[in-house]
């Protein structure tokens, strides 16, 4: 430690004061959470409502406990985290580009994967509260239909999950670094999924000839497993198929993504645009 | 010079890839153009040393700096921070200096001055009853202690100036690079930049400061040594008080040669 107190950087210490800055800004901005909580009670009764027009026991409704509210709460609120999880890391290296404190924060001993997951962490944390708020708001009002909850399930399938879109996240973050906009990873993951990862719908009511691709998306595996644990009282066995193709996913997405953000910075500083937007 | 260089660019070379339209990458979709920002440019700044790099827009200034700042990859020859290679050891090498970000866009607009410090000062390692010392200490220096606690999007441009060099002092760091830091300031303002630089900065506190500039008479007045840059390569270099020998005039009248020579004889 020098004359002046410093002292090696610790990750806890910048994690830490991430956050606090993170929460500070939000402070400032006094609205913007009393906004959220509207949004989560609105989108719990829109689904409340479009309910009742789907009866008790719909067949592809089965695996997943039978009530469509349940169904749709659960694909929403989990759907909203996982998209955090997955632009997160990108949309704070392009709110900085444009902000301009990614020079600021480059220039500090900080490694840049920590200034990545750093600045992201608290959208992170605040969609894991607002998605917990989500559940808890739609079983307090709206008589969300909870199975017997298999914990291991959800601990299994949740774990693998955030790896999963946390990777996506990176390779999204690393094609912003170097493109700056124009993000496929986002459109990919993002649209794509909301129409056949099974958000809002079961992918049994899909056509066969487009059920596949559904079969690609790792979202699909992770609104499946969760719900089934969640819902349907399944037992680890009966998840573990989602759960091993959610390890696939992690297996080929979580090296890629670390080779293809270590190559981004590189590529990035070489063409003199780390900071550019 | 006496003092062994803590500053040391040898036969530096940075290409920046020009940007190709749709046209050019369907026609060339191999073809590969790019401008040079520096061409071979050989420095070294001694400890301890003020030393202001003068150069026309476009001839290197920034690009040398940011090199020496870890923020651009060279693409051939060296560059060290006191000792450390900035491609091969970015760690050590950032640990060695203050880069004093001016952009103003670099802070955080809704934190207050002192929230601001606090969050980098954690960037650099400090924390506790030190951070809050060397931060106190700092707002102190830079004549912002009245206003440590207004937000940041309430400061003057000559205040952000300030709160930069505050921020790029927080680790200490013996070296510090500063980018044009009187650009967009009021004349009063400049000269308060001026004086905290060379009087407290490099007089009283004795750090070594790699200065660009577009102001001969800033260089003049501040510097112990000057270069001049153009083209990606230094034209001419010495100890202010020899190339300014003869005033502002005579220092122009150097600049002009070498960078109308650089441009005749490229």
């Amino acid at each position: 430690m020098s004359a002046s107190g410093r002292k090696s950087v610790s990750g806890a210490a910048v994690m830490a004061a991430f956050l606090r800055r993170d929460l500070r800004e939000a402070l400032t901005y006094k609205f913007s959470f009393i906004s959220s909580l509207t949004g989560i009670l609105l989108s719990s009764a829109t689904f409340y409502f479009v309910a009742k027009l789907v009866p008790q026991g719909t067949p592809s409704l089965g695996p997943f406990g039978g009530d469509y509210f349940s169904f749709a709460v659960v694909g929403v609120a989990f759907a909203g985290l996982l998209g955090m999880f997955q632009e997160g890391l990108a949309a704070v290296v392009r709110s900085a580009q444009l902000s301009g404190t990614l020079e600021a924060l480059l220039v500090t001993p900080v490694p840049v994967p920590v200034i990545l997951f750093g600045s992201s962490l608290y959208s992170l944390l605040f969609q894991v509260v607002r998605t917990a708020l989500h559940l808890g708001v739609a079983l307090a009002l709206f008589g969300l239909a909870l199975g017997r909850i298999n914990a291991a399930g959800v601990l299994a399938v949740g774990v693998l999950t955030v790896l999963c879109f946390l990777s996506v996240g990176v390779l999204s973050a690393s094609f912003i670094l170097v493109y700056k906009t124009g993000n496929p990873f986002s459109w990919i993951m993002g649209t794509v999924s909301g129409l056949l990862g099974g958000v809002v719908f079961p992918i049994a009511l899909l056509p066969p000839w487009i059920r596949w691709i559904s079969s690609l998306l790792p979202v699909t595996y992770a609104l499946d497993g969760m719900r089934k644990s969640l819902l349907a009282s399944a037992s680890f066995a009966e998840v573990l198929p989602d759960v091993a193709a959610l390890a696939a996913f992690d297996a080929i997405l979580l090296p890629a993504s670390l080779v293809a953000f270590r190559l981004a910075v590189r590529k990035a500083k070489k063409d003199g645009t780390l900071a550019h937007y | 010079m006496s003092a062994p260089p803590v500053l040391v660019a040898e036969s530096l070379v940075k290409r920046y890839p020009v940007f190709r339209g749709f046209r050019d990458l369907i026609l060339h979709p191999f073809g590969r153009r790019t401008v040079t920002a520096l061409d071979g440019l050989d420095l070294e700044v001694g400890r301890g040393r003020v030393f202001c790099l003068l150069g026309p827009n476009g001839a290197g200034k920034t690009t040398l700096i940011k090199v020496l700042a870890t923020l651009v990859l060279p693409d051939g020859g060296r560059a060290s921070v006191a000792g450390h290679d900035v491609a091969l050891e970015p760690g050590p090498a950032k640990n060695a200096v203050g880069y004093a970000v001016s952009d103003e866009r670099s802070f955080y607009w809704r934190l207050t001055g002192r929230q601001n410090l606090e969050f980098f000062g954690a960037l650099y390692g400090l924390g506790g009853p030190a951070r809050d010392r060397r931060i106190g200490e700092l707002l102190r220096l830079a004549g912002l202690e009245e206003a440590a606690d207004l937000r940041f999007n309430s400061y003057s441009t000559g205040m952000r100036q300030m709160l930069a060099f505050a921020r790029a002092l927080l680790a200490d760091a013996a070296i510090l690079l500063v980018d044009e830091p009187t650009r967009s300031l009021d004349p009063q303002a400049a000269d308060r930049v001026r004086a905290f630089l060379r009087g407290e900065l490099a007089g009283r506190q004795g750090k070594t400061i790699l200065w660009a500039t577009h102001d001969l008479g800033e260089a003049a007045d501040c510097a112990d040594d000057i270069a001049v840059i153009s083209r990606g390569r230094i034209r001419l270099r010495g100890p202010a008080a020899s190339l300014a020998a003869g005033g502002r005039a005579s220092l122009r009248q150097a600049y002009e040669k070498a960078v109308g020579e650089s441009e005749e004889k490229p």
